[in-house]
């Protein structure tokens, strides 16, 4: 009988082997060859503080090296951001070019300012993402007004959760 | 990405490693209570945490957790006979006590007090429902027993299952905790899986395939909630509870036993899962636990010694017919080696320094960190939370809840694990 004679839905499977296998392939030492090339970073991240709190938790944030993130603050209606060198910027621009946004809020002011974000992100295809500084508080106004706006929320975020998301996301 | 520095400190378990000595704060599941099944049983080698022991169950029904390795000229006790009170080592018949204690050294002089002086090292372990739990820490900071609700609810509402996983543990973990990976991985398997099948939620989850993530802090761990929209007004939660250093819990589905994983290192290369499903208020049906024997759910089909059947020497038995007709959305058959094929195919240890993770990682990223500042803290002589009682009778949660309310405040009791009372589940 030759190999194609083989009944395939009742016969023995044939065993897996070579460099294709994922016995081998899962190896450390396969690993070892996982080919090294430098990763592209997150591409220009945008971190927007929405109150006074916040503001504080990302200028300290910004004194770090980053590859492209940028880090601004936003009052209500939330047409132009300030960055933390003080100039100011169009909303618009500020989500040009961006795949990721990171908002920063404690208090829950300048709502309709998340609501323009949140909009512009929806409709650019941006990741968004919240943190929630509020010491403590599980319910709280920042919370609600970043709920539909945030993809993903930290609650309650710590200071350093900030910064460990930016590293860890290349930003 | 991560620093290969903190990825090897997270990742490495043996004794004297930070996050080893982290794990020796816990009662670790070390063997399902089936491998020692009656008093005089053959022992069994046990690996965890990198430390190689020998479990055994003497006459009296006593469970010995001990070096393997016998204190005369270093042979494996799994040789050993055990027998009358003790595990006798076969070479030249020296005989230990389940605390490890020599009890008759005969190659001395019978008046000789030498045994007294020789004890192998030795490790407290209990019997919690179908498990066996061990500490492996210092005797002076040991925590009260394990409260974990699927091991104290009664005889008949629990099954566990255990099996192999071929890389390091942490890989397993953040399986456990990255909930944006369920609605593609495990598509296929909400309507066809008896354990899983006919929930109201299952609608949901069909319904809102993007679903927005919330992570909460809490004190033994995180909660991950996973918002879905339901009937107007009102949203959809799965709430998966993290308890520090390695339990995951998975939502519920109607009625269905709630299920939920330990992830235990073995080395630095292995681990294993410890898989349980529970009913908080009812037996166990004899349909149920004939499907979690047969693998279903989230265990899986085993050989004799916990590996699974479909594993990579065998390509998990990979089909790519029933991954182009779209039952099972990467090839392999079942939850649990739909995760561990993925997680072992990164290798033993991924290089966390090539990753290129998202925002919706988040909760990963925040677990991590919580286990970095738990061992910089032990090192500070501050005692890690997740191995108290309130830590461990914690619920997860499948819920709807009006839109302006947050999760954890709405689900409030139902999060707390209590005897006979009834889950919450959708
Ligand atoms: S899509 Fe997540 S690991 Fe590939
Ligand atoms: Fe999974």
């Amino acid at each position: 009988m030759s190999d194609h004679d083989h009944d395939h839905a009742t016969g023995p499977r044939s065993v897996p082997s070579g460099p294709s296998s994922c016995a081998e392939a899962a190896t450390a030492k396969e690993a070892a060859y996982r080919i090294d090339y430098p990763l592209s970073a997150a591409r220009n991240t945008r971190v927007v503080a929405l109150d006074d709190e916040a503001e504080r938790i990302i200028r300290s944030a910004a004194l770090l090296e980053w590859g492209q993130a940028r880090f601004f603050s936003i009052t209500d209606p939330g047409e132009v951001l300030a960055e933390v060198d003080g100039s100011n910027v169009p909303l618009d621009e500020v989500m040009t070019d961006t795949n990721t946004v990171v908002m920063v809020a404690s208090s829950g002011e300048n709502a309709t300012a998340v609501a323009a974000i949140g909009d512009l992100a929806r409709e650019r295809g941006i990741m968004t993402a919240g943190l929630v500084v509020t010491p403590g508080a599980l319910t709280s106004d920042a919370l609600f007004h970043l709920r539909p706006h945030a993809r993903i929320l930290l609650v309650p975020a710590e200071e350093d959760d900030l910064i460990e998301l930016l590293r860890a996301t290349r930003a | 990405m991560l620093r290969t520095d903190i990825n090897e400190l997270l990742a490495q378990t043996g004794p004297r490693t930070p996050m080893g000595d982290l794990f020796r704060r816990y009662w670790q599941p070390v063997l399902l209570a089936e491998e020692l099944p009656e008093n005089d049983c053959p022992p069994v080698r046990v690996k965890v945490l990198s430390e190689r022991l020998i479990a055994f169950r003497d006459s009296e029904g006593r469970y010995g957790l001990m070096d393997e390795f016998c204190a005369h000229r270093g042979v494996s006790l799994w040789f050993g006979r055990n027998e009358e009170g003790g595990l006798r080592c076969p070479y030249h018949g020296w005989k230990y006590d389940v605390t490890g204690q020599a009890v008759a050294v005969p190659s001395e002089p019978t008046t000789s007090n030498f045994c007294a002086n020789v004890k192998l090292k030795s490790y407290p372990m209990v019997k919690r429902g179908d498990v066996l739990f061990a500490y492996l820490g210092d005797p002076a900071a040991q925590p009260p027993l394990p409260e974990w609700e699927a091991y104290t609810v009664p005889d008949g509402q629990v099954f566990t299952s255990k099996r192999l996983q071929e890389c390091n543990w942490l890989q397993a973990l953040e399986g456990g905790i990255d909930s944006s990976h369920v609605t593609f991985l495990h598509g296929g398997n909400l309507e066809s899986d008896p354990l899983f099948k006919g929930s109201k939620g299952n609608e949901y989850n069909k319904g809102d395939l993007k679903p927005f993530f919330e992570v909460v802090d809490s004190e033994g761990g995180l909660l991950i909630g996973a918002r879905r929209n339901a009937e107007e007004g009102k949203y959809y939660w799965r709430v998966t509870p993290w308890v520090l250093p390695n339990f995951t819990m998975v939502p519920p589905r109607g009625d269905h036993p709630v299920h939920g994983h330990f992830w235990v290192p073995i080395d630095d290369d292995n681990c294993w899962a410890y898989s349980f499903d529970y009913h908080p208020t009812r037996q166990l049906t004899e349909a149920e636990v004939a499907a979690m024997r047969a693998g279903k759910g989230v265990h899986s089909a085993n050989d004799p010694s916990y590996r699974p059947l479909a594993n990579k020497d065998n390509d998990y038995l990979m089909d790519r017919e029933s991954q182009k007709r779209g039952e099972n959305y990467s090839g392999i058959e079942g939850i649990a080696l739909q995760d561990s094929s993925l997680q072992e195919s990164m290798g033993p240890l991924v290089d966390r320094t090539k990753e290129r993770l998202v925002a919706t990682d988040a909760g990963i990223i925040k677990a991590r960190q919580k286990l970095y500042k738990a061992v910089k803290a032990l090192q500070d002589g501050v005692e890690p939370t997740g191995n108290r009682a309130k830590d461990q009778k914690v619920r997860s949660v499948a819920i709807v809840l009006p839109a302006d309310q947050s999760f954890v405040e709405g689900i409030g009791e139902a999060m707390v694990a209590e005897p006979a009372k009834p889950h919450t589940s959708v």
